[in-house]
């Protein structure tokens, strides 16, 4: 998209999902990602309640009686005799973050946009790395604060009537 | 047997804090609703409306995933309801081969729309379903109920 896409640092850096926070007072979740062997060094994702809870559930290996979206996904990949390598977080617009996920069957890599909640989601099932690119964590530094400013904010002007603190 | 059903509406049911996607048989004879959750009702009504999200929502990306190997969605059916839980079952050719995949029918519906598959429902869950349950619900219902798939 941009001019300057090719100079940016696409290196890859693997991070876990740590836990999943609600925001009681919106309708969100904060996904908290670590650094692989760097537990300090997180990475927050806003997320929506369903989403949240999607992660979550593939984080305790919840079995769901019935399956669920990413559950199902999981069952279309293994029907398909496809292997997801692995998801990256490749870009940040606008404190929304975007996610690519990598599938191979035989031999080939195909790739698929995705939302970052839904590739975490299906790489939770299906044991995958998450990495995000080292473009995206130089740019959170300010996005970063962006965001919190903005998810603070439009809290604050919903909720301050019924806010205890 | 198998009826085909085409999706009616979807509607707000603020006793559950619930939607209801309605499905309605071809001789508009039979009518199956089907209770699910605030995101999966968000994703049927985005196909119903056909509108592209500026990031793909999960059905979109379920589809995206199918497109890149060429896989077809043939069909969903709903196929069972045990304990008011509807159960369904997504037909997927790739390959010359079809493949049968379980799924929610919240799920199967978002695909469905989405791949311009038919939606059908096995006479079992038909006639399982009490539509008295739905005539009394409906009856129940203020005309102040209607207005809230606005919000």
């Amino acid at each position: 998209m941009s001019d300057a896409s090719s100079s940016l640092n696409h290196d890859l850096i693997e991070f876990k999902v740590d836990r999943v926070v609600d925001e009681t007072a919106t309708d969100t979740r904060i996904v908290v990602l670590t650094r692989a062997g760097s537990p300090t060094d997180t990475f927050p994702i806003w997320v929506g309640a369903a989403e949240g809870s999607a992660i979550k559930l593939a984080m305790d290996t919840m079995v769901t009686p019935r399956p669920m979206s990413h559950d199902l996904i999981k069952s279309f990949i293994e029907h398909l005799g496809v292997v997801l390598r692995r998801v990256v977080i490749t870009d940040v617009k606008s404190s929304t973050y975007y996610a690519t996920v990598y599938l191979e069957s035989k031999g080939v890599e195909r790739t698929v946009d995705a939302r970052p909640s839904d590739a975490i989601s299906l790489a939770l099932r299906v044991h995958c790395p998450i990495y995000i690119t080292q473009d995206v964590l130089t740019r959170r530094s300010s996005s970063n604060l962006d965001a919190w400013l903005a998810k603070m904010e439009s809290k604050n002007l919903g909720t301050q009537e019924v806010q205890e603190t | 047997m198998i009826a085909q059903m085409h999706l009616k509406g979807l509607m707000f049911d603020p006793y559950n804090n619930a939607y209801i996607v309605i499905l309605r048989d071809e001789d508009r004879s039979d009518i199956l609703p089907i209770w699910v959750g605030k995101s999966e009702a968000g994703s049927i009504s985005l196909a119903l409306e056909n509108v592209a999200p500026p990031r793909p929502m999960t059905h979109d990306f379920m589809k995206s995933i199918l497109d890149a190997y060429d896989a077809k969605i043939i069909s969903v059916v709903i196929t069972d309801l045990s304990e008011n839980t509807y159960f369904a079952k997504i037909h997927m050719m790739y390959e010359d081969s079809e493949y049968t995949v379980d799924s929610r029918p919240s799920d199967a519906i978002a695909l469905a729309l989405r791949c311009n598959a038919p939606i059908f429902a096995s006479e079992t869950v038909i006639r399982k379903q009490n539509s008295e349950e739905l005539e009394q619900w409906l009856e129940n219902l203020k005309p102040e109920d209607f207005g809230k798939l606005d919000s």
